[in-house]
């Protein structure tokens, strides 16, 4: 177990940026996610860290160890660092007792205590059945949980996924949470997760970083992502719900800041006094007939106990939760509450000085 | 955290020497090459193109090169027309049992050329004992009608028909089925579209395998030394040869500019060869799943058996030629059951000790090289596939230089480059070393490729995770590549195996008394008029082989595509 640490880290191929100044502190035992669309660079990052790449510029410390920048490197073998592929790669040569066995051969850990270990290890992943399978012989699932018990056995400072669970089924994917989940539990150890599944990001990470385009967007706590998205990216590419434009009022009231959407005052919470979006949860919306903003009805799919609408109001496509069918095209009231706003970097700030107290 | 620090190996420092095996790995393939370029040029002392044009306008060079090139000519059209044939058939139609049809006409290849050329005499002549057998020989001082041109081109088209084959049947592999099924729904018949669109598909195909069975042909010194010394016909392998046995070193300078003229006409069959193939393109979209088969119909059963019959007659017939001779008590006696022995056999493989020494020394040779190249080709392919750099790029173009490249100039090469041994007083000439620094050279290919096959399938990952739990490179390679790769590296040690130990051209010019190899035995028996016995030391050549080969299709489905010759 051990920390993580990235500095101004980048990395171009061939001269083209696939990471750009990344900057982050992992704690010693935090599982972290790296979420993100597909090429931004999650890949890139774990490589890195991993060893099996060697950074444009930029360092990465680990447990405290400059372990790549500034013309110093330590290879992969000698960082001991645990990785799970995407493809498992596990060894088709050796059986599942050998491949988990082999890190410690590696380490020369004297025989009675590598075998203690590869128990535990292959215990703990619920595969003490399957020791002396070959792993054309096992399951999706049990490869996977192969690959997780022989990066555990070793006790790695530091474990890196790159998404485990994209070549498995939903259901397969719900079960191995929870192994991955326990496995965080028992070990203790830093991870850090590559998904492009927000919904497995939220659930499984004590924090999540989201990427986009070679830069970490925002790095917070799920619901610190869900609630207060930094930029209409993380806002938009986490969570349900719709990212419109606000206007400024420059006013306060009861400790929230008040802006203009849709042309009505609203009040919202904020981080800056200046915003040029609002972020609308599903659960900010309360529909009743007498609301000032109106909305037409779009579509509505039923998910089970309620309603998911969207709707159109003034151009912008809204995402609310109701108890009760909603007709298309029928148009609707919707009341705001609990918004978030923030100053997306790229946007430029609306002043609405239409508004009364000018 | 103590279990968390790997144990630190040569991991790294491993990494760093790696690539200078990449140096002595190309000066042994390509520096007696380039020695040979040189001494073409300079005549071995300064630049001077003098020493070019004598050896170049002399009548006899201008015979032989005629020689070279009717034989070969005349050789590539009958291979194309065999390897054509069967590739047709075996690729498009549904006759029964391509599996062994496929895999006997691949023996000749297999069989040095040696073997073919006496197995056939067996088969033709005055003396034939298998004639005699069935008492229809020409009578006695009546010529062998294998001594003339016309013997040389009918076996080098036997021998080389498969090459055609092989890089025929893979053009046909990538022409879409649904091409042909779209001419078929138009209502064309077999012939039709077999003309029309299947014939101008793999034409590319045809010219490619047909310039390199002619590069072969060219090359080839087994053929017309058994059947052209005879005949006083010399073509420009057989010329080198009576050169340089005639003469010793003193002519080297003048063989080495027959050899540069050989290796010119080569390169140029093989560039043109790969032109061909490069432009087969036509945007074909190979691998359609379900290969073509084209109904023959009630012609299937006839189709067949003719070409059973055709494998009969250049496989079976001269190997049971060859066999019914060195089983006769007396050349020139019919074999009877009752006069049968098995006398040669027990004198070349346990009494003789020239033959004895020669099959200690071809076994050896062979052992060796399948042995170093081995060692060798499994950290070479790695580093080709993982860390490849510019020099290692220009290697994998150039490695195959020695293999294409005519075996009479590699062997002109090698006695050039270790007559004297740069920078000391020794010399290899005359040394068994000699043949085994020239195997080395070219049979290089024949063991990288398999592997680099197997390597460039290998998942990255697999080497990586081994990295990850502290394998350092020397482990990696050892613990994981070595395993995966090794199905292919056996086949590979196995073909270098098999070419090294029957192999003749090379030693042909490099043996001396002492480092005799097989294919020089067979020769200078059959050339000393003691054919029982060099029958009998083919036979048991070819059966050695024939083994072997069995041996490599055995393990057929733990390869990667295209490791095994004889299986595209
Ligand atoms: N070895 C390489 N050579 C050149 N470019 C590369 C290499 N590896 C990655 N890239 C590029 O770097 C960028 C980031 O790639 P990366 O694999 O890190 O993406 P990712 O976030 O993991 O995407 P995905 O979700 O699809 O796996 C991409 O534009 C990719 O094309
Ligand atoms: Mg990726």
């Amino acid at each position: 177990m051990a920390e993580l640490n990235f500095s101004n880290l980048s990395k171009k191929f061939d001269g083209v940026p696939a990471l750009h100044e990344i900057n982050a502190q992992i704690a010693s035992g935090e599982f972290v996610a790296l979420l993100g669309p597909s090429g931004c660079g999650k890949t890139t990052l774990l490589r890195l860290t991993a060893g099996f790449e060697h950074p444009s510029s930029g360092t990465i410390h680990l447990g405290g160890d400059k372990v790549a920048g500034d013309g110093h490197f330590v290879p992969p073998e000698e960082r001991g660092v645990g990785i799970v592929f995407q493809s498992y790669a596990l060894w088709p040569h050796k059986s599942v007792h050998a491949n988990v066995a082999y890190p410690l051969e590696v380490r020369r850990v004297p025989r009675p205590e590598r075998e203690a270990r590869v128990a535990e290890a292959l215990a703990l992943t619920g595969l003490s059945a399957f020791a002396n399978r070959m792993p054309s012989q096992l399951s999706g699932g049990q490869r996977q949980r192969v690959a997780l018990a022989r990066c555990l056995v070793f006790d790695p400072r530091a474990v890196l996924l790159d998404e485990p669970l994209a070549n498995l089924d939903l259901a397969l994917r719900a079960s191995m949470h929870e192994v991955f989940s326990l496995f965080h539990r028992r070990t203790k150890a830093t991870m850090l997760y590559v998904t492009h599944d927000q919904g497995e990001a939220l659930a499984l990470a004590d924090r999540v970083a989201v990427m986009e385009a070679g830069k970490i967007r925002q790095f917070a706590a799920p619901e610190v992502l869900y609630r207060e998205p930094v930029d209409c990216f993380v806002a938009g590419f986490v969570g349900d719900g719709a990212v419109v434009s606000a206007g400024i009022t420059g006013q306060t009231r009861e400790n929230r800041l008040v802006v203009n959407v849709f042309g009505q005052e609203v009040l919202s919470r904020s981080a800056t006094t200046e915003p040029s979006h609002v972020c609308i949860r599903p659960e900010s919306i309360t529909l009743c007939n007498d609301a000032p903003i109106r909305a037409r009805v779009l579509s509505c799919t039923y998910l089970g106990g309620r309603f998911r609408l969207t709707l159109d109001a003034a151009g912008e496509t809204l995402v609310a939760f109701a108890s009760q069918r909603a007709a298309i095209g029928e148009t609707l009231g919707v009341k705001l509450n609990d918004l978030w706003a923030f100053r997306d970097p790229g946007a430029a700030v609306v002043m609405a000085k239409s508004l009364a107290h000018a | 955290m103590n279990a968390s620090t790997p144990a630190r190996g040569g991991g790294r420092s491993l990494d760093r020497l790696l690539p200078f095996l990449l140096l002595p790995v190309a000066l042994i393939a390509l520096g007696p090459v380039v020695r040979l370029l040189l001494e073409g040029v300079t005549g071995g002392d300064g630049f001077t193109t003098d020493h070019l044009t004598t050896v170049l306008t002399r009548p006899s060079t201008g015979t032989a090169l005629l020689h070279s090139l009717i034989t070969a000519g005349g050789g590539t059209l009958l291979s194309v027309l065999i390897g054509a044939a069967f590739a047709y058939l075996v690729a498009l139609t549904d006759i029964r049992g391509k599996g062994a049809l496929v895999f006997c006409l691949m023996v000749p290849m297999m069989i040095p050329p040696q073997i073919t050329a006496l197995a056939w005499m067996q088969m033709a002549g005055p003396s034939s004992t298998l004639l005699k057998l069935l008492g229809i020989a020409p009578p006695l001082g009546s010529p062998q009608p294998l001594h003339s041109p016309g013997g040389i081109i009918l076996l080098l088209g036997i021998q080389h028909a498969s090459l055609v084959f092989l890089t025929l049947r893979a053009g046909l592999r990538m022409i879409p089925a649904d091409l042909v099924e779209a001419a078929r729904m138009s209502g064309a018949g077999s012939f039709r579209v077999w003309m029309q669109t299947v014939l101008p598909l793999s034409m590319p195909s045809l010219i490619a395998g047909g310039a390199m069975a002619f590069v072969t042909a060219l090359g080839n010194f087994g053929i017309p030394a058994m059947l052209g010394i005879p005949a006083g016909y010399a073509t420009l392998p057989t010329l080198i040869y009576q050169r340089l046995v005639g003469m010793g070193p003193a002519v080297l300078p003048e063989v080495a500019v027959l050899a540069l003229l050989i290796g010119a006409v080569a390169i140029i069959g093989v560039l043109f060869s790969r032109a061909v193939l490069s432009r087969r393109g036509f945007g074909l979209v190979g691998l359609s799943g379900n290969p073509l088969a084209l109904t023959l119909g009630a012609a299937r059963r006839p189709v067949e058996i003719g070409l059973w019959a055709f494998i009969f007659v250049i496989l079976a017939l001269p190997l049971l030629a060859l066999l019914a001779t060195s089983l006769i008590p007396a050349y020139g006696v019919p074999l009877t059951f009752a006069n049968a022995t098995l006398e040669a056999w027990k004198e070349v493989l346990f009494t003789q000790p020239v033959t004895r020494r020669a099959y200690g020394n071809s076994l050896m040779l062979a052992t060796s090289a399948a042995a170093i190249l081995l060692a060798i080709s499994l950290p070479l392919a790695w580093l080709m596939e993982r860390r490849s750099n510019r020099l290692s790029r220009i290697l994998d173009a150039l490695i195959d230089l020695p293999y294409a490249l005519p075996g009479v100039v590699l062997s002109i090469a090698c006695i050039l480059t270790f007559l004297n041994l740069p920078f000391t007083d020794l010399t290899l000439y005359g040394t068994i070393w000699i043949i085994l620094m020239a195997y080395l050279a070219r049979f290089f290919v024949v063991m990288l490729r398999p592997i680099q096959a197997s390597i460039a399938q290998l998942d990255p990952a697999m080497e990586e995770a081994a990295a990850s739990v502290g394998a350092h490179l020397g482990r990696r390679l050892r613990d994981i590549v070595l395993p995966l790769a090794a199905p292919s590296a056996a086949a590979g040690a196995i073909l270098v195996f098999l070419t090294a130990v029957n192999e003749l051209t090379v030693s042909a010019l490099l043996w001396s008394s002492g480092t005799e190899t097989l294919g020089v035995v067979i020769y200078n028996l059959e050339d000393s008029g003691e054919t029982i016995m060099a029958s009998a030391l083919a036979m048991s050549i070819v059966l050695l082989i024939i083994f072997l080969m069995g041996l490599v299709q055995a393990g057929a489905n733990r390869f990667p595509k295209g490791v095994i010759p004889w299986q595209s």
